[in-house]
């Protein structure tokens, strides 16, 4: 467990993947587009020491996964999966390559997501059982952007989506973290809008919704229906990198959100393994706002804050009591395989 | 006579990426400009293959046709490289058709998404021009009720050290600012008609309207998360474009000038 100036700071990111990008998994360009991009923002961002090649960057294993998350202050990770069929034969980042593989072996250490897809209608809702009855997932990642044949997107506010988040309620999948990111096809059409949060959070007030990437580039309207909609809440994976190489930039974002969304609806996301999340996590906790940005906000960056963001809000989303896993981390068998045990334990005290 | 490299740069330097209201120029997207006699052509790259296509279309339209209005210039052609749809974007730009014809499947029009954005831009110009006017001392009260009849922008307001004045208590008296964030305002706002007449409100509400002093807080206050979030996608634009430059090997811009 990380600890920052003697205190615990329990980690749980948000916002991981396990993909295979490998050239004989990609069955259209846009997979290898795809997975190009995801390197550019990897290099774009990552210390230099620190940055992977291609090669190594297609295809994560479940045992890299484990080492790279927990050996790197990660106590607890959030599987996202991304499907992608359309450019990938074997999809690029499922539910099944988890659930089948680390989160059976370790079910306390990660949160497992399922996912939907409008589209996919009656099939789609029995997928989505499968996935509760299998896995017991408590959230689902939706990718509005998804390509399907003809069709480029889908939006989270139409007919088709909500009969699916009445599929969530009644299975208790409470957490939708849909994917808002830069804006890419389906051309002029915005797959990306965040506009079709608003209404889906406003009829489904049982249901939370996690809005990845915080909306960026349209941070602007994900804040406004935040304050508008209790039940949103912002993931920071994508804006968190820049909290080491822009860190001015990184500030004002975050000031932003607590000013308009408050400490308790902000959540951290590595995007493992567009990132590593060891450096991340120490450039947030190392970050202090200066005190023009205190000033004009009207808002801390503080430790308690800091640890709200790096795990706490997750938690609380998730039903996760981070002190009974704390515990059970002492000597779980990611504690054991990687000599973690110690730090688990209860601080020593000032005089040992 | 065919135009100068300066002549061509400052045209292009007046197209923006709509998403983050900065010049493609600035913004490092231009690759090669080459100028022979009366045709120019440019290429450019985006941060990503992965970048909006209406977004490309608006900027290889902006550029072409900011070019073609020089006076020197008969033809422009604008070559997009190293996108996903680079094929349909550089046939259809180049030949004049338009965005519908060039992407059959797509929804919709381009005009409402730069509506859209270009209200982004305004609002965030806004944001800033309030801030250069309040750090002068002029009140959120006499703010909500400024007209542009009440500005005066020095001519050449690009120009270092330019100033504006701008005129308070029915002309009593006039506070003098650096004329920059005024005019990148005034230019946005009455190319999107938020301001036309002379003696409408010279600000306005996100929506359009002019700002209740009540208000004035929440709306300076939208402007300013307007700004973060134009920022905020440059910071990882940037980043991207920089990773994109070494990755394929692009040269830094150059200007090939054939005479």
């Amino acid at each position: 467990m990380y600890t920052y100036e003697g205190e615990d700071v329990f980690v749980i990111d948000g916002h991981t993947h396990m993909w295979d990008a490998t050239e004989e998994n990609i069955k259209h360009e846009g997979g290898e587009q795809f997975i190009q991009c995801f390197y550019d923002y990897h290099t774009g961002f990552t210390p230099e020491d620190r940055q992977r090649d291609i090669d190594d960057y297609r295809k994560f294993t479940p045992q890299e996964m484990k080492e790279d998350l927990f050996t790197n202050h990660v106590d607890m990770a959030v599987y996202q999966p991304t499907h992608l069929h359309e450019f990938y034969t074997e999809g690029f980042n499922t539910v099944d390559d988890l659930g089948q593989t680390l989160y059976q072996d370790h079910p306390d250490r990660f949160v497992l997501n399922g996912r939907w897809d409008p589209r996919d209608g009656e099939a789609g809702l029995k997928e989505l059982e499968r996935q509760k009855d299998e896995y017991d997932v408590k959230g689902a990642k939706v990718y509005t952007a998804e390509w399907k044949g003809d069709s480029k997107g889908w939006r989270l506010d139409s007919e088709e989506s909500y009969e699916f988040l009445e599929k969530c309620v009644e299975l208790g999948i409470e957490n939708i973290h849909p994917h808002k990111g830069p804006t890419i096809r389906p051309l002029n059409k915005d797959a990306f809008d965040v506009g079709d949060v608003d209404d889906a959070a406003t009829n489904f007030p049982e249901l939370n919704f996690i809005v990845e990437h915080v909306g960026l580039p349209r941070l602007d309207d994900f804040c406004w229906i935040a304050t508008q909609e209790p039940n949103v809440y912002g993931g920071i994976a994508v804006a968190a990198p820049m909290a080491l190489g822009r860190p001015k930039k990184f500030e004002e974002i975050m000031a932003e959100l607590l000013f308009w969304l408050g400490e308790d609806r902000i959540t951290f996301g590595s995007d493992y393994g567009i990132w590593d999340p060891d450096w991340l996590i120490e450039a947030i906790m190392d970050l202090e706002f200066s005190e023009e940005t205190v000033e004009e906000f009207g808002v801390e960056f503080d430790l308690e804050t800091k640890k709200k963001v790096m795990g706490e809000n997750i938690a609380e989303l998730y039903d996760i009591d981070i002190e009974e896993r704390k515990e059970q981390f002492r000597d779980d068998a990611i504690s054991q395989e990687f000599g973690l045990g110690d730090t688990y334990s209860a601080p020593a005290s000032a005089d040992d | 006579m065919s135009a100068t490299p300066a002549d061509v740069r400052a045209r292009l330097d007046r197209v923006t990426d709509p998403e983050l209201d900065e010049s493609i120029v600035d913004l490092d997207y231009v690759d090669r400009i080459d100028i022979d006699e009366t045709s120019v052509t440019v290429h450019f790259t985006l941060p990503t293959a992965w970048c909006s296509p209406a977004f490309a279309w608006m900027m290889a339209t902006d550029a072409r046709d900011e070019l073609e209005s020089l006076p020197d210039v008969e033809t422009a052609a604008v070559y997009l490289r190293d996108h996903m749809h680079e094929t349909e974007i550089n046939e259809g730009v180049n030949e004049r058709q338009s965005f519908e014809e060039s992407f059959p499947d797509a929804d919709g029009e381009v005009a409402s998404v730069r509506a859209t954005l270009d209200d982004k831009a305004r609002l965030s110009r806004q944001y800033a021009a309030v801030e250069a006017l309040l750090d002068a001392g002029v009140s959120p009260e006499q703010l909500c009720e400024l007209t542009p009849a009440d500005v005066d922008i020095e001519s050449a307001p690009r120009r270092e050290g330019a100033r504006a004045s701008v005129y308070l208590a029915d002309g009593a008296f006039a506070v003098t600012v650096d004329a920059r964030p005024l005019d990148r305002y005034l230019c946005k706002a009455r190319a999107v008609d938020a301001v036309t007449g002379d003696d409408d409100r010279l600000f306005r509400t996100p929506e359009g309207d002019p700002i209740d002093p009540d208000a004035f807080e929440l709306v300076h206050q939208r402007g300013r998360l307007a700004q973060t979030n134009m920022t905020g996608q440059g910071g990882v634009c940037d980043a991207l474009n920089e990773s994109r430059r070494r990755k394929l090997n692009r040269d830094s811009p150059t200007v090939v000038d054939a005479d």
